[in-house]
């Protein structure tokens, strides 16, 4: 049997939103039995790079156990969130602020699958380091 | 095994960092051993102090015993000699004799012999005192009943590692195998029950509040700024500091000036307190020149026509410079820096990076007289595409403005006044 995959589709295959606009999409598990999944987890969430520790925060989070929720598990799986006004992706210089997608599978047998779509909030200018 | 467990894991960029699992395994086995620990220190201490006290003065019959001879014991097992009180008694119960040495139910030893002596003073070889036996084993008694008081607060020691440890462990426990994103939802969540968390619209997720910017109504225009520091508590922080360091280096100083007075200089003390002393010199240097600007330079006021300033937004500023001195150059600059913080070891580093400044205003060869500060307008126009201030844990992106002063024969000086500048989306009808 063949490796079990995540199909992540976003709605209209958009990579950039506003602030207060709705994202959409759906997710779909492939080549997996309901019986191997232990969980499965959508977030929609923004995390921090560069010089600094990680920060990350989830605004829009769903997790189902096939155990506890009847649903096909191969069937896809609508979501939907307004995005929020703040804060809006940034590409600075020691400070980097991404948004994305993520879905995260749990398999029975303890390994987790993670597959994301990364997209942009807003139009904020990428910065550039300033001398005194 | 080497997917399943990896001692290190790749993070994001190019930084490795550790295994969360392997991380986890260790926290498990540190916090599981204090855990264990607490729980025999306490179980000891139950064993030698609770459960004899509880049942001599809960179980306990009494009767009527005979002293036979009394002297202080000594413990051999500690390093410095303890003492305690044993009274050899003789007593009777449903007909047979018992024979012994005890006085009360813990048998603890004290590192003072005065109680001991104390204690035996009360009782006379050949005389009669009530004493407990205990009902299941006749040939346990006590002479007296009670309890130890003060010494019950040392079960607070195995009890805060018990109680340290399960807490941890617990912790452990539901973030094992919790993505990071679940965590972040249930710490989420856990922070809008804390009844004391500010509450805040989820619409403005980490921006900071502008409740202390719009407080305080300016004369000229709508909201007088807030400086970022206080120079005259910076002076203080700075004078405390000097005075701290000075004075210990002082006492050295004393030290090395006696050895050569005494004729038997000590040069390598002598050698050891020199860099010390250049240090407080320089730091008296400092302090001095941060009492000049403070005490010569005068209030500096900011006000702005509306708050928080929005990208793409056009707003008003009035500055006010008090002081007696003439100015070289005055200049009002727009600045964004980003803050970021980070663990190096056991340190915790702050990072920061100006990525905007703008200056928005400029005057030259200002003289400026008792009573009659410097005033003056520009405009502040905020860049469309600029990034809204932005406030996480570990990362930050601020606005300011900054005041510099250049000023004839003194050192020139700068005072920040933050601003808060919003998400376009967040504009409300007043900006």
């Amino acid at each position: 049997m063949s490796e079990p995959q995540i199909e992540l589709v976003l709605a209209g295959e958009q990579q950039r939103y506003q602030a207060g606009e709705t994202l959409s999409g759906h997710y779909r598990l492939l080549n997996i039995a309901a019986r191997d999944v232990r969980a499965v987890e959508l977030s929609v969430l923004w995390y921090t790079e560069g010089t600094g520790d990680e920060d990350l925060a989830v605004h829009f989070f769903d997790r189902f156990e096939p155990a506890t929720r009847a649903i096909e598990i191969c069937q896809p799986q609508y979501f939907g969130t307004q995005l929020p006004a703040s804060p809006l992706s940034y590409a600075g210089q020691i400070v980097k602020i991404f948004w994305c997608v993520r879905v995260r599978l749990f398999l029975t047998q303890g390994k987790d699958l993670i597959v994301e779509r990364p997209i942009q909030i807003g139009n904020v200018a990428a910065a550039q380091e300033v001398q005194e | 095994m080497s997917r399943r467990f990896r001692f290190y894991e790749k993070k994001r960029g190019d930084r490795r960092t550790g295994s969360k699992r392997f991380g986890n395994v260790g926290e498990a086995l540190f916090f599981g051993f204090f855990l264990v620990v607490g729980c025999l220190a306490l179980w000891a201490m139950g064993s030698v102090l609770v459960v004899p006290e509880w049942r001599a003065n809960r179980h306990f019959a009494e009767t009527t015993c005979m002293v036979l001879e009394k002297h202080v014991g000594h413990s051999s097992e500690a390093e410095s000699p303890r003492f305690r009180p044993e009274i050899e008694i003789e007593y009777s119960v449903d007909g047979h004799t018992y024979r012994r040495t005890t006085y009360d139910a813990t048998g603890l030893y004290s590192i003072s012999r005065e109680p001991a002596d104390a204690v035996l003073d009360r009782f006379e070889v050949g005389n009669e005192y009530p004493c407990w036996y205990d009902p299941m084993d006749p040939g346990r008694a006590v002479l007296v009943l009670g309890y130890s008081g003060w010494l019950y607060l040392s079960l607070l020691v195995p009890g805060s590692f018990i109680a340290i440890s399960t807490r941890r462990l617990i912790f452990i426990w539901l973030n094992w195998g919790t993505s990071a994103e679940r965590r972040s939802v249930m710490s989420r969540r856990a922070a809008e029950l804390d009844p004391f968390e500010e509450s805040r619209g989820a619409a403005l997720a980490n921006v900071p509040s502008d409740a202390n910017w719009t407080n305080s109504p300016g004369t000229h225009l709508a909201y007088r700024l807030p400086i970022a520091a206080t120079p005259g508590w910076t002076l203080f922080a700075l004078l405390a500091a000097c005075l701290i360091w000075n004075g210990i280096v002082t006492a050295f100083v004393v030290m090395a000036v006696r050895t050569h007075l005494a004729g038997q200089p000590d040069w390598f003390l002598t050698a050891f307190v020199i860099p010390f002393v250049v240090i407080g010199i320089l730091l008296v240097g400092y302090l001095v020149r941060q009492g000049l600007i403070t005490a010569g330079v005068g209030a500096t006021r900011l006000e702005i026509s509306n708050h928080p300033l929005y990208p793409g937004g056009e707003y008003e500023v009035f500055i006010s410079q008090a002081g007696r001195f003439t100015l070289t150059s005055l200049n009002l600059f727009l600045v964004c820096q980003e803050r970021a913080t980070y663990r190096q070891g056991t340190d915790t580093r702050t990072d920061t990076c100006t990525v905007y400044r703008q200056c928005v205003f400029t005057v030259e060869n200002v003289e400026l007289e008792d009573h009659k500060p410097f005033d003056g307008r520009c405009r502040l126009d905020i860049p469309a595409s600029a990034m809204h201030s932005f406030n996480s844990d570990h990362n930050e992106i601020g606005w300011k403005l900054v005041v510099r002063g250049c000023v004839a024969s003194r050192p020139n000086y700068e005072r920040d006044f933050p601003v808060l500048v919003h998400p376009p989306a967040a504009q409300s009808p007043r900006a």
